[in-house]
């Protein structure tokens, strides 16, 4: 770097009052750039291609390490923990999508269990009420056959009565036509003469 | 003049020494590997970045706020532009790519958020990619890269990217001239411009910056200049709005620059079906 002074570095220095410390190196880079010729009032200090070199290994130089240190750090962390986050989120909705099928297979299994209880049950009252009707119809059955008994019975009773009611009319008005036959003839009429005109 | 300082808005862009370092010749290249600003700037980037992964990278299921925003970076780069633009082969290059935005990032970054100390004479606060050299770096590192790999895993048939197909042999060659142009023009584009908007944002900066101070130490003569207060306050309140856009500047420039190395990219892993 070349060290001549101009007159240059005296505004040079002059405008960077508040760096103590730097004036030297301010002062030297200046030198640098008015030796390099470009740096007249507003030119780019980066066309300075003097100070390109030295920048541009440092640079390589972090940048490199900076790429170490994502390649082998910061990529895999943070790419790794949005992969794991949305691997656990993929698993838990997988887990819940199971956990809601095996949930509905059981409301299902449950409510075929309900439907065939259901279904138990009214048989069983059916059963129950059919048995009763018929236990109520046997029931009838054997009172309707008991009054029938009874009715017939007394029916035959009274037909045997009436028989030998009507045995004792005959007699009475085989008697009485007797009687009568004997007033009116003074004669006794026969047995078979009375019968066959009280039938007649 | 007495008390108001230079308008020199070149003067934040001036390397300036701090330490003496090693000098050595390589080839008629003399690299100077003084600490300079330009340097310190670098390395304060270089570790604020691992500084903010190490300790934000915590793995939590439920991130925390530096976790979240550490992963919104790192979902530009894999979900925004490698995903989408290369796709599934894409994902070897993120590490670089994510390298290549979170440096940028974090360099432009730094040059906004500190430049007020520039303007109190700190050399530290420096603004490393308003370098052609670095960004030019950055361009021809990335550019390069993505030519290597293409031979590297094509070999000569690489070229046949410049040829398009249908123009017959005059027309093709024409038009292998014209892609062979606009082919290596990019490298030089994409240093240009990251250089020039930190370039001009900070250019612009500095300019209001000095009419705030030289305004109003002109007003403070008194009489009826007093009234530059006005300008001066005007200049102060187009700093504070030119800071907020240099903040989105930093970062979409960051981006364009990824964005565009992805595209790069994704014409050499999907060489042959992505036309």
């Amino acid at each position: 770097m070349a060290m001549q002074t101009e007159d240059h570095a005296a505004p040079a220095d002059h405008a960077a009052p508040a760096a103590p410390g730097h004036e030297a190196g301010a002062a030297g880079a200046h030198e640098g750039t008015a030796a390099a010729g470009e740096h007249a009032e507003g030119g780019l200090p980066q066309f300075d291609f003097a100070q390109w070199p030295g920048q541009i290994l440092w640079f390589l130089i972090i940048f490199f390490g900076l790429m170490l240190f994502v390649r082998f750090f910061a990529a895999p962390k943070v790419g790794g923990t949005i992969e794991a986050r949305e691997g656990k989120i993929a698993g838990d909705i997988a887990e819940a999508r199971r956990l809601k099928d095996e949930a509905d297979a059981q409301a299902q299994a449950a409510a075929a269990e309900a439907a065939q209880a259901r279904a138990a049950a009214q048989k069983v009252g059916a059963e129950a009420r059919a048995k009763a009707q018929a236990e109520l119809a046997a029931r009838l059955a054997e009172e309707e056959a008991k009054l029938a008994a009874t009715g017939a019975e007394a029916e035959a009773r009274i037909a045997k009565a009436r028989e030998a009611a009507m045995t004792n009319v005959s007699g009475i008005a085989s008697d009485t036509a007797k009687a009568i036959v004997e007033k009116l003839t003074g004669k006794a009429a026969t047995a078979a003469e009375l019968s066959a005109a009280a039938k007649g | 003049m007495a008390d108001a300082p230079k308008i020199d808005p070149m003067h934040q862009f001036l390397i300036q020494k701090i330490w003496d370092g090693p000098v050595f010749q390589i080839g008629g290249l003399t690299f100077d590997m003084s600490i300079t600003n330009s340097v310190v700037a670098m390395f304060v980037g270089a570790a604020a970045m691992v500084l903010f992964f190490a300790l934000s990278a915590k793995g939590q299921v439920v991130p925390n706020r530096a976790q979240a925003a550490a992963e919104g970076l790192y979902n530009i780069v894999d979900r925004v532009l490698v995903t989408p633009i290369i796709g599934h082969h894409g994902r070897p290059y993120i590490p670089y790519l994510f390298t290549l935005f979170c440096t940028i990032f974090v360099l432009n970054l730094m040059g906004v958020v500190l430049s007020v100390g520039s303007l109190a004479g700190q050399t530290w606060t420096f603004t490393v990619t308003s370098q052609l050299a670095i960004t030019a770096t950055l361009a021809v590192l990335t550019f390069g890269s993505v030519v290597l790999l293409g031979f590297i895993k094509h070999g000569p048939k690489f070229l046949t990217l410049f040829w398009v197909p249908g123009m017959g042999v005059a027309g093709g060659a024409a038009m292998v001239v014209i892609e062979l142009i606009s082919y290596m023009v990019r490298p030089v584009t994409l240093a240009m411009r990251l250089f020039g908007n930190m370039l001009g944002g900070h250019v612009v900066l500095s300019l209001f910056g000095s009419f705030v101070v030289a305004l109003g130490l002109t007003a403070m003569s008194g009489g009826l200049s007093t009234l530059l207060f006005i300008p001066s306050a005007l200049s102060f309140a187009m700093i504070v709005g030119l800071t907020g856009l240099e903040l989105i500047v930093a970062l979409l420039q960051a981006f364009v620059f990824t964005a565009l190395a992805t595209v790069y990219l994704n014409e050499v892993v999907n060489f042959g079906h992505g036309h």
